[in-house]
């Protein structure tokens, strides 16, 4: 097959006259480093990446190298990455950037990257990759430090976005990209503005068939292919987004998603116990207090009120107290309040220092309430076990200092939900969900900080859950019947997506809130278990059949 | 290949003329040269400033660590990829492209020096994926004699710059100009992969992207073309060879003799 060959003209011409000039010569030892440099800075192989031969104290994944070559090799560096959480989309990414850097192809890189991860980026850029990474401290001069990690409201703030808009990037990293999935956010125009040549885009929100949730993040990869969604369902509106074949080719050509199931590694395994707590005789009786109270009412809020109670009595009592504060003429909830605040210890709450205090060994703790993670501290220093807290809107350095503080010293750590993105936790392998969240993504994201690569142990999930209570209905009908804990979390959103119910959690809010009794809810929510049940098998089936 | 890169950079910077001390196992003390700041520091005015003034100026000096943890911010951390190092390869890759040496002797009898034409050549391969392959080749420009893996021949013998008072060079034959056209024709005949597939790849890679890339340009021809063309550039399966560097070596008829 006949190809064009180009031959170095210019080098020939050049030659003669060169060796008349004694200053454009070189001595033997400057030419014979010049060709060493060559040899070692040279791609040997199509499919190989020279990275990993630079890095021989890192250890890669079949998977993560198998992405960064496609990424480098046959997408041009501009690509989505969307692999499952914990399988190391960080080190992919690291690796391509690397292997972009070593080619002499990327100097000027922007990464960015959630609040809490800059910190953790720059170490595993150091540390791991020996790339000169730095976080954007006060004093940051972007136009001459060549590779610097912030995030994006730093980035697009008035301060800073005009500066940065002026560079011309080799790379952007953007992180938690989900965050651009709208383009009318100011996050999606700041970055699609950005200079780039190659672009990164790492996402653990599970991208399945709901290609508009992708659309945008792949405009943004391919710019001047889509335009905006909007335009294009206008433009091609004879056919479903869902079925353009043009459109799911190009998303397979910026498109990496690894699952767990298909990277071939031995993954440790998820050991899950449920512990059932009753509520004392004078819990019990507020509890059915509350119900009845909130039945007549039918405030919308009335599910919070209900879950809240369930985690712990200062939970409930501070945002009930908030809402009367609002409603004067109800005197009733002041009976309420009054009898919440008679009440002791919270059963769960005991049974939590009793389960701690039996397991020897780091315990990560999840509730969904701040109150109730201030209440737990409280009640573990009384015990004398050391517990640190753990929240979202902490400081990056407050963050890095707990997570220290938990790894050095303290048994446990208490994290509300916002804790759930980007901090790993592999050293331990302890998880309690103290109370569930009814949102399965964020269930898998709090098991995705230590269920990770790097964890060597299995690891072990203990569920709370309080009989007699919506506790026991969500636990029993959603998580034993669905077995969303032993289920990779991307299964069950494919399930939902083709059933076209968009939020999991409202869905199930709705369901109550729109049952006149235990019983009919209880109906409800049989049906929606069986109806993923039923897919779940097809699904099994499939892989079977294949 | 580089296998230390401490004593990689010591020699550069000492055959640059610099003062480097070897601090430790990694790391590295420069002082710089008046060259060496203009090509690593990047301050221009500095220098601009110092000439209109007529002041000799200071060059910086440099403290570079190859450890694989950085320590202090005092000193420049340098690995592989990274920008510091890169600049330095790229200043070493664009000085360091000419030669002319000849071989330094013993002995001290009349000696002719046969000259050789080297050329380290890059084949580069671009398509779907890109590689690359180094060949390094010695033409001998009296009889045109063609040999490979001349680096490794040429690391044998020791060079000097200047021609020993008792040699004398033969002149060539063949001139450089053509020599070069037959080092390019040998790799093109002898050394290209054989396996032709990656050009398949290539262009089934290439119709893919253009048949998406009409479909969603469909309605903008201007865009369409441009973005074609752009297209084209990269996927086009093509072969490109460059010269890394390149020079005239004489040597004695008996080392020549061993090629």
């Amino acid at each position: 097959m006949k190809i064009p060959i180009e031959r170095d003209n210019d080098f020939m011409t050049n030659f003669e006259d060169s060796l008349a000039e004694p200053s454009h010569l070189v001595d033997w030892q400057l030419f014979q480093q010049s060709y060493q440099m060559a040899e070692t800075m040279k791609i040997p192989s199509f499919t190989e990446l020279r990275a990993p031969f630079f890095l021989p104290h890192m250890s890669f994944l079949p998977h993560q190298l198998q992405c960064a070559e496609t990424v480098v090799q046959t997408m041009n560096g501009r690509a989505l990455l969307a692999d499952e959480v914990g399988l190391g989309k960080t080190i992919e990414a690291g690796l391509i950037l690397k292997e972009y850097m070593l080619r002499g192809l990327a100097q000027k890189i922007l990464i960015l990257v959630p609040a809490s991860l800059v910190n953790q980026w720059a170490i595993e850029l150091n540390q791991k990759f020996l790339i000169p990474a730095y976080p954007s401290g006060k004093r940051v001069d972007w136009k001459h430090t060549n590779i610097i990690i912030t995030t994006l409201d730093t980035a697009k703030s008035a301060r800073h976005r005009q500066a940065i808009l002026e560079q011309n990037y080799d790379l952007v990293i953007v992180d938690e990209a989900h965050k651009l999935k709208n383009h009318k956010t100011k996050n999606f125009q700041f970055v699609q503005e950005l200079a780039k040549k190659y672009c990164l885009l790492l996402t653990a929100t599970p991208v399945q068939n709901k290609l508009s949730d992708i659309f945008n993040l792949v405009s943004l990869l391919k710019p001047g292919y889509l335009g905006t969604l909007e335009d294009f369902t206008k433009q091609y509106k004879h056919q479903q987004l869902e079925d353009d074949p043009y459109l799911k080719q190009l998303i397979s050509k910026v498109m990496v998603r690894n699952r767990r199931a298909d990277t071939g590694v031995h993954w440790t395994e998820r050991q899950i116990e449920t512990i059932w707590v009753s509520l004392k005789e004078e819990e019990q009786h507020v509890y059915e207090n509350l119900q009845r109270f909130f039945k007549s009412r039918k405030s919308v809020s009335a599910m919070t009120y209900i879950r809240e109670f369930c985690s712990s009595r200062e939970a409930c009592y501070l945002s009930l107290k908030k809402w009367l504060s609002e409603r004067p003429d109800l005197m009733e909830t002041t009976d309420l309040l009054t009898l919440i605040e008679q009440l002791p210890h919270h059963s769960k709450a005991l049974k939590l220092v009793d389960l701690i205090k039996s397991i020897d060994s780091k315990v990560i703790v999840f509730t969904e309430y701040r109150a109730t993670q201030i209440y737990l501290q409280w009640l573990l220093q009384q015990e004398n076990i050391p517990a640190v807290i753990y929240r979202g809107g902490f400081k990056k350095g407050k963050k890095d200092w707990m997570r220290q503080l938990f790894q050095q010293h303290a048994q446990v750590m208490i994290a509300t939900e916002a804790a759930g993105e980007g901090i790993n936790l592999q050293f331990c392998h302890h998880l309690i969900n103290y109370d569930l969240p009814w949102n399965p993504m964020r269930l898998e994201q709090r098991i995705g900080r230590i269920h990770r690569f790097g964890q060597e142990n299995d690891v072990k999930i203990y569920n709370f859950a309080l009989k007699e209570t919506v506790e026991e209905h969500i636990m029993n009908l959603l998580y034993e019947k669905i077995q969303l804990f032993e289920y990779v979390i991307g299964d069950l959103e494919k399930i939902l997506s083709d059933l076209k119910v968009d939020s999991f959690e409202k869905e199930m809010e709705k369901i109550f809130n729109e049952s006149q009794s235990i019983g009919e809810s209880k109906i409800k929510l049989d049906n929606l278990t069986a109806v993923i049940q039923s897919y779940q098998q097809v699904d099994l089936d499939e892989e079977q059949s294949v | 290949m580089i296998d230390n890169l401490q004593e990689f950079l010591y020699q550069f910077f000492s055959s640059k003329q610099c003062q480097v001390t070897k601090v430790n196992q990694t790391e590295l003390s420069i002082q710089l040269t008046r060259e060496l700041d203009q090509a690593l520091m990047n301050r221009p005015f500095y220098w601009h400033y110092m000439d209109k003034i007529g002041r000799t100026g200071e060059p910086m000096s440099l403290h570079l660590d190859t450890g694989t943890q950085p320590e202090n911010k005092e000193k420049e951390w340098i690995h592989y990829g990274s920008p510091r190092l890169q600049q330095i390869f790229q200043y070493l890759g664009q000085t360091a492209k000419f030669t002319v040496l000849y071989e330094t002797t013993t002995s001290e009898q009349r000696k002719a020096l046969l000259p050789w034409l080297l050329v380290n050549v890059r084949v580069q391969y671009y398509g779907k994926q890109t590689k690359e392959q180094l060949h390094s080749i010695g033409l001998q420009l009296i009889n045109g004699q063609l040999v490979t893996q001349m680096m490794d021949r040429l690391a044998t013998v020791t060079w000097g710059r200047r021609i020993e008072d008792y040699c004398y060079t033969i002149s060539p034959l063949i001139k450089p100009k053509s020599g070069f056209q037959r080092v390019f024709q040998y790799v093109e005949n002898q050394l290209l992969d054989q396996d032709n597939q990656w050009i398949q790849e290539a262009n089934t890679s290439l119709e893919e992207e253009l048949q998406l890339l009409r479909y969603f340009f469909a309605e903008r021809e201007e865009q369409l073309a441009k973005e074609e063309q752009q297209l084209r550039e990269r996927l086009s399966p093509r072969i490109q060879l460059t010269v890394h560097n390149a020079g005239l070596f004489y040597l004695t008829d008996s080392t020549s003799s061993n090629f």
